[in-house]
């Protein structure tokens, strides 16, 4: 991490903390609410443009811009959704933070998760817009909507993550321009796609001999000629034969989650006076 | 064997950061917010974050195995909703509030209340009214009077 990198991620943190601060639902001393939302609105805008300094842009133009377009949605939706008085927008700005999140899976290539987490959420806030509609006082005019929990100090502890997060993020990024270490820079071990190669290329050492041995073709996303398979093929092949238990325990989690939901929300029976 | 990849590192850090500042705004909403709907949906929005990191590595490192604990995190998601709202639903039935402050009786015994529900009253923003036709600007007539019927519009439609 360079040092500047370190000052413009304590830009971020510092503007955005700030903007967040004076966002979130509170009495700001006697100054009026919306002169100090708007305040906030442009200090947390200004925090969103120095984060956006931090990413560096992909190749290709296309990529760069759908990539820039959803990360802004996603940060901006979830901005929103944490200082929304309406628990209705709330939910909406929800709405819009898996919708961003979906177009980030599908430029990593993950088409299959992009439709399933688009299905998956939409009930989810479908539900949550009952759950509003039947429970909350409408219009955020309800007191515990107006007022936050330790704003300060939940501000500074969110933040002071975020900014630890960016620290070490920023360092995997150094850390690979150094290069692989010496031994081994003919043939980069940096990700797990370049065992195979390294595993034909050089003589057998006991710790490559772990790695393929924890590496399986079913793993990987590319087949023997180094072409991408197919996304629910290859996801399908790798869920039912590397991640056969996961399935198995995956479905008895949900079995025991239907089992307590039923058994928390049901109202108890009220005892009977014997006859 | 070795196919030329898109996916550097630098997309990579891409991913990491948007992933980690969901993290960081959802936890803030869990903390900050008092209200448990606002609240699940911020821990909701943790979890995005979290997939997002997963499915950039995954990416990166030309494995599976990042998708699949995604598709793991969708279906926790979903188990975590359904107990969470459920429990939503009987706290509300007790309190008749969705106020997560309602509830600091149950902390345990040595712990101070956080805040004590009075000086939170204090503390709340003050409802801003929404404005009624008093409020709308008042435009002077200007020009010359066009010929017109002196009927109101509204007998005229009968």
């Amino acid at each position: 991490m360079t040092i500047g990198d370190a000052i413009l991620a304590t830009f971020v943190v510092v503007l955005g903390a700030a903007g967040t601060y004076m966002l979130l639902p509170h009495q700001h001393g006697s100054a009026p609410p919306r002169r100090v939302h708007g305040a906030g609105a442009i200090t947390a805008s200004l925090g969103l443009l120095a984060f956006l300094l931090l990413w560096s842009p992909p190749g290709p133009v296309v990529a760069t811009v759908f990539f820039y377009i959803f990360s802004l949605a996603a940060t901006i939706g979830a901005f929103l959704t944490v200082t929304s008085r309406n628990p209705v927008y709330s939910a909406l700005w929800f709405a819009s933070v898996v919708l961003a999140t979906s177009g980030l899976f599908l430029l990593a290539g993950a088409p299959f998760l992009a439709a399933g987490t688009v299905i998956v959420y939409a009930g989810a806030i479908i539900v949550t817009f009952l759950f509003v509609i039947m429970l909350a006082q409408m219009e955020g005019k309800a007191l515990y909507d107006r007022a936050s929990r330790a704003p300060g100090r939940a501000t500074f502890a969110s933040f002071l993550l975020l900014w630890s997060l960016i620290y070490a993020i920023s360092a995997l990024r150094t850390h690979a321009s150094d290069g692989a270490p010496k031994a081994i820079q003919t043939i980069p071990l940096t990700r797990t796609r370049d065992i195979p190669r390294a595993f034909t290329l050089q003589p057998m050492s006991e710790r490559l001999a772990i790695l393929a041995g924890a590496f399986r073709p079913t793993s990987w996303i590319y087949d023997s000629r180094g072409n991408e398979k197919l996304n629910v093929a290859g996801l399908g092949e790798a869920l039912y034969t590397d991640h056969l238990v996961t399935v198995g325990l995956t479905g008895i989690l949900l079995f025991v989650a239907l089992v307590g939901a039923v058994a928390i929300a049901n109202p108890k029976k009220t005892e009977r006076a014997g006859p | 064997m070795a196919p030329t990849d898109e996916f550097t590192l630098d997309i990579l850090t891409n991913y990491l950061m948007v992933g980690a500042a969901l993290f960081a705004l959802g936890m803030l909403g869990f903390l900050a917010r008092r209200n448990l709907i606002v609240m699940f949906l911020s821990v909701e929005m943790m979890l995005q974050g979290v997939a997002l990191s997963l499915v950039g590595f995954g990416r990166y490192h030309g494995s599976w195995t990042g998708q699949i604990f995604t598709i793991v995190i969708l279906t926790v998601a979903a188990c975590e909703a359904s107990v969470a709202l459920a429990l939503i639903v009987i706290l509300y039935n007790q309190r008749s509030s969705l106020d997560v402050t309602l509830w600091q009786d149950i902390r345990e015994a040595v712990v101070p209340a956080s805040s004590p529900i009075a000086e939170e009253t204090l503390d709340a923003e003050p409802v801003q009214a929404t404005l009624g036709p008093e409020s709308y600007p008042h435009l002077f007539p200007a020009g010359i009077e066009p010929p017109h019927p002196t009927q109101p519009w509204i007998e005229r439609r009968n």
